[in-house]
């Protein structure tokens, strides 16, 4: 009931990498292109300005043909824009990125938020990430178009490949 | 999960409310009093809330009074944890990109040495 009360996901990582790679992955394009997707999809970056109101632009493009397929399926185009600015940076350490969510019927437009915040740990960086799950553009987009059931059932799919692996 | 369940909750407002009702059975103006909105508005969110089967209304003479029904919020534990399922398998691939950064790293350096 905690995460519903706020809202909030929170993830906590730790990664045997230094901090300025980590850093990478979320604010270069090849880095955010690398590991984005989500599952069925992948990113291609238009813009990405890491600092304090730049802008991260992108494209999420369905590239499974499963996804291809659900996609058309439900009438959808293959690929939606995304537009997010970093709103909150301090290198290596601290980074926000927050969307506008202006596309639900009777609801005012409200603003989602991803916070990353990084600490050193020896070899290792600890990566928490905290969102707005309620109120994320992605999911929001997502739910509006009848489609977690499908993602969940793809992403079961590849767990169990990946199980039997 | 419906549509309109979940837009139902978009609304910071309608969070409000929800929140005010969680003690429990409550009238317009209990719910009025603890999420600090005008009646007006109130009447038009639990409307929307009653709606979209958030809300339950039992009327008593000329009292009408609001409570929770648990089965959409059952819907959103649900949607959360298949949110934090897209995250745990995103950050799973971060974490292989971090790999794989190091590899090609070591395989640079490795092909230098010799």
């Amino acid at each position: 009931m905690n995460e519903q009360h706020s809202g909030k996901v929170v993830i906590e990582r730790r990664y045997r990498a230094s901090i300025t790679d980590v850093w990478d992955l979320w604010t270069t394009k090849d880095g955010f292109e690398s590991w984005w997707g989500p599952q069925g999809f992948r990113a291609e970056v238009s813009e990405i300005d890491a600092r304090v109101g730049g802008a991260l632009h992108y494209e999420m493009i369905a590239d499974t043909p499963e996804m291809i397929a659900a996609m058309k399926q439900m009438g959808r185009p293959a690929s939606h824009p995304a537009r997010a600015r970093f709103t909150e940076l301090r290198p290596r350490e601290r980074l926000v990125i927050t969307s506008v969510v202006d596309f639900i019927p009777d609801v005012a437009a409200y603003e989602s938020r991803i916070a990353v915040d990084l600490t050193p740990d020896g070899e290792h960086v600890r990566m928490v990430v905290t969102l707005d799950a309620m109120h994320s553009e992605e999911m929001t987009r997502m739910q509006e178009q009848g489609f977690t059931s499908q993602l969940t059932k793809l992403d079961a799919r590849f767990a169990s490949a990946a199980a039997g692996r | 999960m419906q549509v309109d369940v979940f837009q139902a909750l978009a609304d910071p407002t309608r969070r409000r409310i929800v929140e005010a009702l969680r003690g429990g059975e409550q009238q317009v103006g209990d719910v009025v009093a603890k999420a600090g909105i005008h009646q007006s508005g109130v009447s038009r969110h639990l409307r929307i809330l009653h709606e979209s089967g958030f809300v339950t209304v039992r009327p008593d003479g000329q009292r009408r009074f609001y409570a929770l029904r648990p089965a959409p919020f059952r819907e959103l534990d649900r949607w959360l944890s298949s949110y934090r399922e897209l995250w745990e398998a995103r950050l799973d691939r971060f974490g292989a990109a971090l790999d794989d950064k190091r590899n090609q790293r070591q395989t640079k350096s490795r092909k230098k040495e010799s």
